[in-house]
């Protein structure tokens, strides 16, 4: 019956329901699909922005991994992403916990929560330098206020990248806290009911109700944060400029520099690839770890 | 429903472009680091009224207008030093008319043949190459020919709390500042400073800003004799020179001697707030710590003096360096008008150069050098000895702003002990030599 | 959720995390009364920010000089652009993916999903040679148009589009409405929960956006706010000093604070909106 629909249909039927998805899929194209192949293509090269020099195949890749300071700026981007996907889904799920109530006061907290994810990079950045400034900066004054040494969280390799997921955590902690009110609002009543009135504790109900009913909320705010988290470039370049001893450099940065400072835009291109590769399979590590426990 | 939403921003576009008024001036873009004050110098037309490079060349161009009123200056102001947007802008033939450029970058957008050449525009500035000096003329010549009309030739200096050094004793019968002459002698002056006044000796950059480490590093290379540079695809670094140039910076550190933790604009603030001996900075400062010396109010009240930096190394008397200049990047569509603009702005800084020399800045030109007003500037008899020893890096040295960041990193990394000297000397040479050998 | 069978939240958890939204607020205030103070002042000491004079010159400086409106100005029109863009581009092909048969459909959804994990950073070098070949940087098309491509939309109103049952454009077509009547008429004012989402997130994506305008957008006129204030944030040892710096900062935040403050309900009931999805 659907072969005899179908050709009663004319061309014209068949094809017209693309133009509903045509003008997206000429912007896919052109601005996603194509700048991917042009990158990929320009890894392979060496030049600058203004044109290619020479074809070099896949010397690039072989350079970055033999390049020391592209190994450290792997490892300090999976440091922040340890540093701060975690606190964000705990820290979320805890705010979220806290402020599932309809009290006004409640909302009021809610939206302080919220606020400083409107803000853009520089502004918070702006912020944050003059709280963590080892002489002027706010934590300086507190810290002299009683009494004690006030600590240069950026110039020391042991602090800056905790000082600037501080800053990330403080700036982006509104998202995974409302996705997770969302998730916490559709847990279905009954089950606390049922709790209560079986006594559960507080506790018994948070881990055998709560947190297996938002599990899919958790799975997808880790993934959003990795994908987030992974492309750490404005905090970084803002605030340290990937010092004190290349301890804060993350990729982003570093393919910044590579292409716009240093003029190789092969060689940046190619890192661009390899984050590319590291985004990917963080994320579908993720999914596939959270739907075989799904399955389990 | 989209329709509403797309109204608004529709409507505030049409507005947008149905209110830029018409103008029949020629428009020239001129481009510059040397920072943002229009809230200070806006209304400024008379250079004589501003201090500093920013309120200055604010000042310049502002009267550069009033006398040309046929011509429209857009002014975009970049940060420091500009070149990532300048690249961009090129790779997207949109690049401005007239662009401040170091010396030490004009041989890598040469190379790219980005430039226009200006040697045969001299004429119509009223001006021939003799009228440079030596070291203004070499910043902008590249391989004979002029890429670029010199605005300054510029040093990093050592400027000096005078009324520290005088609560620390080191000033001479005629109140001149004690320079050291060695680096033992540099220490053995800082501990008699800190000593005396409870504050560090040495105000350098240690963080973020990574130029002002790797111009210190530099300078002290160069004290040394041998060229850090031997041909344009290799870097020397990691040599008894470095090692003991380190170990230097790292005594200095390690002491207790400079300041730590501490950015550019940390410096400049620490300096001016009297919190320090000596501030290792350019040129550029002069002025503004000068003025500060003649305000009550200030720590630096009659109290400020500045040197090059003392030869404590046992090479010949040497200086590192660089030089402002403006250039003018290729672009097709520039019109014979606008370039012809373009070059009357030129003259006109040409002219005025006097004008930015009183930021402290040597100045590009002779005549101007060779005067009585230049010459009765405030301390520049004690820093003029630099036009003669003054030394750039070779320029056949490309890419020389990301080396610098490069150098500085690892600097800083030794001196304040995140990395052994060994290891740093080592990881500056191979990651320069990368980018040296990278095109 | 107001029902008593939900667990009240214990008092301790409400007095920490009062005190943890103090934290959050007190950069904010901090940075708000160094604004107030002459730059001078701050220069000596940042302490001094405690304690009058306090003074609006910062402001009037910034106001005086006229940069920072335009800046904001066009981070306003790119924001606006790309939110409209992105919702009417994506409501238009989350509507055929989810309803029209055409040959390919399928694929070429799976090709958009996949679209979903390609980041902005492995484009973008791309991107700039393409705007660069096109000499169309410095223009607001170069700032809008990448966000356009973010698959996101697309998979979002997809998902809102088949949730609508089938049984309400059935009856419109009976009634004998156009393909295009029904999408309009009929369903796409049923998704405007998800539009609102959307256009939430869309717009301060764009609003945020730093490394491609840091890139595209060079000349003074074209520069957003998050660039232009980049710019005298690195400058500030050489430009007007510590208290300008903060008046742009809190001028830059407030009207998106402010707008927040005002659809604070929505936004957050938006956002939240995107986690059933």
């Amino acid at each position: 019956m659907l072969a005899s629909q179908q050709g009663r249909r004319s061309t014209w039927d068949r094809w017209s329901g693309m133009l509903f998805v045509a003008p997206y899929l000429l912007l896919f194209v052109l601005m996603l699909v194509v700048p991917l192949v042009i990158g990929f293509r320009l890894s392979l090269t060496r030049g600058d922005l203004f044109g290619i020099r020479e074809e070099v195949g896949f010397a690039n890749y072989g350079r970055l991994f033999a390049d020391p300071v592209f190994i450290q700026v792997i490892w300090n981007t999976l440091y922040f992403v340890v540093l701060t996907v975690p606190a964000f889904a705990v820290l979320g799920l805890l705010l979220a916990l806290a402020l599932n109530q309809q009290s006004r006061w409640a909302a009021v907290l809610r939206a302080i929560f919220f606020a400083s994810t409107v803000l853009s990079v520089t502004v918070v950045t702006l912020i944050w330098r003059l709280v963590l400034l080892p002489e002027q900066g706010l934590a300086a004054v507190l810290a002299n206020a009683i009494g004690a040494e006030p600590v240069a969280f950026l110039s020391s390799q042991a602090t800056a990248m905790p000082a600037i997921a501080v800053t990330t955590i403080w700036w982006g902690i509104g998202l995974p806290m409302v996705l997770f009110l969302a998730a916490l609002q559709q847990v279905p009543r009954d089950l606390y009911e049922a709790a209560a009135l079986d006594g559960a504790s507080r506790w018994r109900t948070l881990r055998s109700i709560t947190l297996p009913s938002i599990k899919r909320t958790m799975v997808l705010v880790i993934i959003v944060e990795i994908i987030l988290q992974f492309q750490l470039f404005g905090q970084a370049q803002l605030l340290t400029n990937g010092g004190p001893n290349n301890s804060t450099r993350p990729i982003v940065l570093f393919i910044y520099e590579a292409g716009w400072k240093q003029w190789q835009l092969g060689y940046a291109a190619a890192a661009a690839q390899i984050l590319f590769a590291m985004i990917a399979i963080a994320a579908m590590a993720q999914y596939y770890v959270s739907s075989r426990r799904d399955a389990a | 429903m989209p329709l509403r939403y797309l109204a608004f921003p529709l409507a505030a576009l049409a507005a947008l472009s149905a209110c830029g008024e018409r103008d029949d001036r020629t428009e020239i873009t001129v481009q510059r680091f040397f920072g943002a004050c229009q809230a200070e110098y806006g209304d400024v037309i008379d250079p004589q009224e501003a201090e500093g490079e920013c309120g200055i060349i604010t000042a310049m161009i502002n009267q550069f207008e009033a006398e040309n009123p046929d011509i429209k200056v857009v002014e975009n102001t970049v940060f420091w030093p500009g070149y990532d947007q300048l690249t961009s802008q090129i790779a997207a033939n949109g690049p401005p008319d007239v662009v401040t450029m170091h010396s030490s970058a004009i041989p890598d957008y040469e190379a790219r043949d980005l430039l226009e050449p200006l040697g045969e525009d001299l004429p119509a500035l009223g001006l021939t190459a003799d009228d440079f000096t030596a070291a203004a003329r070499a910043g902008v010549t590249v391989d004979g020919e002029v890429m670029g009309i010199p605005i300054d030739v510029w040093a990093p200096l050592w400027h000096i709390n005078l009324n520290l050094f005088r609560e620390a004793g080191l000033v001479d019968s005629q109140g001149r500042p004690i320079m050291p002459r060695s680096t033992e002698e540099f220490l053995e002056h800082a501990d008699r400073f800190v000593e005396a006044t409870g504050k560090p000796y040495f105000i350098q950059v240690t963080t973020k800003d990574l130029a002002g480490p790797s111009r210190i590093f530099q300078v002290y290379m160069m004290q040394q004799g041998d060229p850090v540079f031997p041909d344009p695809r290799h870097a020397d670094f990691d040599n008894a020179r470095g090692r003991e140039v380190l170990k230097f910076m790292r005594d200095v550190y390690a002491g207790g001697y400079s300041v730590r933790d501490q950015d550019y604009a940390a410096n400049v603030s620490a300096f001016l707030r009297g919190m320090g001996g000596i501030l290792v900075d350019g040129t550029w400062m002069v002025g503004q710590f000068d003025a500060a010396a003649h305000d009550p109010d200030s720590p630096l009240y009659q109290g400020y003096a500045v040197r090059p930096v003392p030869m404590m190394f046992d090479g010949p008397p040497v200086s590192l360096v660089d030089g402002h200049n403006w250039v003018m990047p290729r672009d097709s569509s520039r019109t014979p008008e606008e370039r012809a603009a373009a070059l009357r702005f030129l003259r006109f800084f040409a002219e005025n150069d006097f004008q930015w020399a009183r930021t402290g800045h040597f100045p590009a030109y002779r005549r101007i050098i060779d005067s009585a007003q230049w010459q009765g500037l405030p301390h520049r008899d004690d820093i003029a000895i630099i036009t003669e020893i003054g030394q750039p890096l070779p320029n056949y040295v490309r890419r020389q702003a990301p080396i610098e960041l490069i150098v500085g990193e690892e600097v800083s990394a030794a001196f304040t002990g995140a990395k052994p000297i060994d290891a740093a000397l080592r990881d500056m040479e191979r990651r320069t030599n990368d980018v040296l050998q990278s095109f | 959720m107001s029902s008593a069978a939900v667990r009240r939240v214990p008092r301790a958890a409400v007095i920490g995390v009062t005190m943890a939204a103090g934290l959050m607020v007190l950069p904010m205030l901090w940075v708000l009364i160094l604004s107030l103070k002459d730059s001078s002042a701050l220069m000596a000491d940042t302490t001094t920010a405690f304690s009058p004079p306090w003074t609006l010159v910062n402001y009037a400086n910034i106001v005086g000089d006229g940069q920072v409106a335009v800046w904001l100005l066009n981070s306003t029109i790119v924001s606006l652009l790309m939110t409209g863009g992105v919702l009417f581009l994506s409501s238009l092909a989350g509507y055929g993916f989810a309803r029209l048969e055409f040959p390919g459909r399928n694929i070429l959804f799976i090709v958009v999903l996949f679209g979903l994990a390609i980041p902005e950073q492995a484009v973008i070098i791309g991107r700039h040679q393409l705007f660069a070949a096109a000499e169309m940087h410095n223009t607001y098309t170069a700032l809008v148009m990448p966000g356009l491509s973010a698959p996101f939309g697309v998979f979002l109103m997809t998902q809102y589009f088949r949730a609508i049952p089938r049984e309400i454009d059935e009856a419109a077509m009976l009634d004998g409405a156009s393909r295009f009547r029904v999408f309009w008429r009929v369903l796409l004012p049923l998704t405007v929960p998800a539009q609102a989402t959307l256009g939430i997130f869309t717009f301060f994506h764009a609003w945020n956006d730093y490394w491609w305008p840091l890139i595209s957008a060079t000349n003074r006129d074209m520069l957003t706010l998050t660039v232009g204030i980049a710019a005298s944030q690195q400058n500030f040892a050489q430009a007007e000093g510590l208290g300008f710096l903060m008046a742009q900062a809190v001028f830059a935040g407030l009207p998106v604070l402010i707008i927040y403050v005002i659809f604070q309900k929505y936004i957050v009931r938006a956002v939240a909106g995107a986690a059933g999805q």
